[in-house]
């Protein structure tokens, strides 16, 4: 059984680091950076108590909705996905990733308190 | 006057209601003399001099001043003729010079392009003067400027000039202003009847009304609410503040005491309206407005009706008149003590106005106390009574002991001294004072259905009043009413109260009511329990470390910045970009959402606009590479 996992663990990271491209990985870094920030946030939060709630949810949605948005980059500008995506061009997902930011920041520090 | 139209006017009075309005409000003499002094005070220029001198001459006094007009007389204004002239007419023996060129001016003056008030002026100034004038010529002008100025102090105005006019001229299109000016008089409550423009509007017209009724021989169409009403209004202020504010004040108080139509009456007691054994006799005063007592007035007594009993005790009894006060033996008609209530009249004068008057009298007598028993009567009933007789003002001899099987008793009367009729006064208390404790408790006394006062203590019911404080008490009664000449405060006899469970400290507690309670500190809302400084210093550090792992990754993945292109768009995008990053941080500290919305809108605009341009050529270049590189592939497949 559990070797069955471990090879298929192994056989996911080969594909990962052979076949996908430097730019998905570069967003795939930044992805992982966002969920680790993310869980430490919220062992925090386990650990030591919700004490500022509001500041606690600020932090937690910033790197939930970023990574979401990050996702959402990600998908677009996957050359594999172009099908789907015909209208929307790189460029054009790059935009819109920089203005959904711009509303989730705005609302986070207005959260924030 | 015939007295039977008189008494039908009486009737009729009656008849229409016994609530006619009487003036609340007039001049008394103390009144009169604050109104002649402040009318006295020195004057420097004519029209102060014409108010102060008219205004006297109007209330009985005369001033002597008749150099100063002469010294002051300008003869080629309008004004000062006017002041001097009527100035002088109220002056005994004094006469303003003529001179030729004063008629012409005068008679200037009077057309229909001067005002109403230049007329008024031009017009008593000839007339004072002795000059003649063509009255039906001013009545005209009148006519014409009462259209162009239609307030209320011109019209006023226009009737005062009137009343210089000869009797002959057609005066009656300007009596009817009095009525339709009568018309805007504000209602205030029912009781006060005034311009809204003040005082001082209301009294001249008042003066300028019943002067030219007078002088016409017509009744004013004024009904006598109205006329009450506006006496309340010009005489209830009692200090003035100009002189030509009093000066209006004194005419008023002219024309209403001593014109052909109407004249309200005041009725007044002198002193309280209280009548006694002592004091058997009732003093009125009848006096018009300024407090001059009428000449040819007659009082009566419509009715007396006690307040208590509604019985009438006296009806149409006149009141004798001596030395210019209106007598009434009263108590010669044996009223019980108590209130009640008079209607009387005043007749004597068709003129009068308000001459129907209600007063509350007060019949006062003395008490006493009568049969006054005191007793200790056991509950049970099985030892006989021991009742003292205690006469008033002397106190019972021995102590009187009472303890919880006991009741103490008192049982007295009040009786009226002078006609032995029982009575029954507001205040019957029975009062014990504690003389070491200083306690004081106070009980009522009540009447039974034969008017005997009955007192009954029980002390095992009544010890909660006394604390269970045994101890000798001190017994007052006490008696009094508003129509008692003589109340009572009596110490009775010593009472010697035994209480069973006797409480220690029961005085100190009254005491204790009063003094301050003690403070309550106020709790401020305590802050929340705060993680050490330690542990979310650590937490910070731990949550900004993956952004470390994020550069070595990116580092070792190869991510460079080799492609950035310095062209003016992409510059500025990045600049707008980290602007925007910025603001962010400002927002957090310093801003509120609209500044931020604000200073966003302009920075995001530019950005965009940056930043579209940046990556249009971006794409620009992708798609020529991609397409360059296509053609290679094909040339060289070709190939």
């Amino acid at each position: 059984m559990s070797n069955s996992v471990i090879s298929v663990i192994s056989r996911f990271l080969e594909e990962y680091t052979t076949k996908t491209s430097n730019k998905l990985k570069v967003v795939d870094a930044y992805l992982f950076y966002i969920l680790l920030t993310g869980a430490l946030q919220f062992l925090y939060c386990l650990l030591v108590g919700t004490f500022p709630f509001n500041s606690f949810l600020a932090g937690f949605i910033s790197c939930v909705g970023a990574f979401i948005l990050g996702v959402c980059l990600r998908i677009q500008i996957n050359p594999d996905n172009k099908g789907d995506f015909l209208t929307i061009s790189q460029e054009r997902a790059f935009a819109d990733f920089l203005l959904a930011h711009t509303v989730l920041h705005l609302v986070v520090i207005n959260f924030i308190g | 006057m015939c007295n039977g139209c008189v008494f039908c006017l009486v009737l009729l009075t009656v008849a229409l209601g016994a609530q006619a309005l009487t003036p609340s409000h007039h001049l008394s003499l103390s009144d009169v003399d604050r109104l002649k002094g402040l009318l006295s005070q020195p004057f420097t220029d004519l029209a102060s001099a014409y108010y102060s001198i008219v205004g006297l001459s109007k209330l009985g006094a005369s001033v002597d001043a008749c150099q100063f007009l002469k010294a002051q007389l300008d003869p080629m204004s309008v004004d000062s003729l006017f002041f001097a002239a009527e100035a002088s007419q109220a002056i005994a023996d004094c006469e303003m010079p003529v001179f030729n060129e004063t008629r012409d001016i005068l008679l200037a003056a009077v057309s229909e392009d001067s005002t109403v008030t230049q007329i008024f002026r031009a017009v008593s100034a000839l007339s004072s003067l002795g000059l003649p004038l063509a009255s039906q010529e001013v009545v005209a002008a009148l006519v014409a400027r009462i259209a162009k100025e239609d307030n209320v102090l011109a019209i006023t105005t226009a009737l005062q000039t009137a009343t210089r006019l000869s009797q002959q001229a057609e005066l009656g299109g300007i009596l009817e202003e009095i009525e339709d000016l009568a018309a805007r008089l504000d209602d205030l409550g029912g009781v006060y009847l005034q311009f809204e423009e003040g005082l001082e509007a209301t009294a001249l017209f008042v003066t300028a009304a019943y002067t030219l009724s007078d002088h016409a021989d017509t009744e004013p169409p004024l009904k006598e609410d109205q006329v009450i009403q506006l006496v309340n209004s010009v005489f209830s202020k009692k200090s003035w503040d100009s002189r030509s504010e009093a000066f209006s004040v004194a005419c008023a108080a002219a024309a209403l005491s001593s014109n052909r139509f109407h004249v309200p009456v005041i009725v007044s007691t002198q002193g309280p309206a209280t009548v006694s054994h002592s004091q058997p006799i009732l003093h009125l005063l009848v006096t018009d407005i300024l407090s001059n007592p009428l000449a040819s007035a007659n009082l009566l007594v419509e009715s007396a009706q006690a307040v208590a009993s509604k019985s009438v005790v006296l009806s149409q009894a006149p009141f004798s008149l001596r030395n210019g006060i209106f007598e009434l033996n009263f108590m010669a008609s044996q009223p019980a003590s108590g209130y009640y209530q008079f209607t009387v009249a005043v007749t004597g004068d068709s003129r009068l106005v308000a001459n129907q008057v209600e007063l509350k009298v007060k019949v006062s007598t003395e008490v006493a106390v009568t049969n006054m028993d005191l007793s200790v009567v056991d509950k049970d009933q099985s030892i006989g009574t021991k009742t003292s007789r205690v006469d008033y003002p002397f106190k019972a001899k021995g102590s009187f002991t009472a303890d919880s099987h006991q009741n103490f008793a008192m049982n007295f009367q009040l009786v009226d001294a002078n006609t032995g009729v029982e009575l029954t006064p507001h205040q019957t208390f029975v009062r014990f004072h504690n003389q070491k404790t200083g306690q004081e408790v106070v009980f009522v006394a009540e009447p039974d259905s034969k008017n005997l006062y009955k007192f009954e203590l029980d002390t095992a019911e009544r010890k909660s009043e006394f604390d269970s404080m045994s101890g000798t008490y001190v017994l007052h009664l006490i008696v009094g009413d508003a129509t008692l000449e003589n109340p009572i405060l009596w110490n009775v006899a010593d009472v010697v109260l035994k209480f069973l469970d006797e409480e220690a400290p029961a005085a100190i507690q009254s005491k204790t009511l009063y003094m301050p309670k003690p403070d309550i500190q106020h709790l401020f809302r305590e802050p929340e329990k705060k993680p050490p400084t330690v542990v979310s210093n650590t937490f910070t550090a731990l949550v900004l470390s993956p952004f470390l792992l994020l550069l070595i990754l990116w580092f070792k993945l190869g991510a460079n910045i080799s492609n950035f292109s310095l062209s003016p768009s992409s510059v500025l995008f990045h600049v707008g970009h980290a602007c925007m990053l910025g603001l962010m941080y400002v927002y957090w500290t310093h801003l509120n959402m609209f500044q931020t919305l604000k200073y966003l809108a302009i920075i995001g605009s530019l950005t965009f606009l940056a930043g579209n341009r940046m990556l249009a050529q971006k794409a620009v270049k992708r798609y020529g590479q991609s397409s360059t590189l296509t053609f290679f592939t094909r040339s060289t497949c070709e190939n």
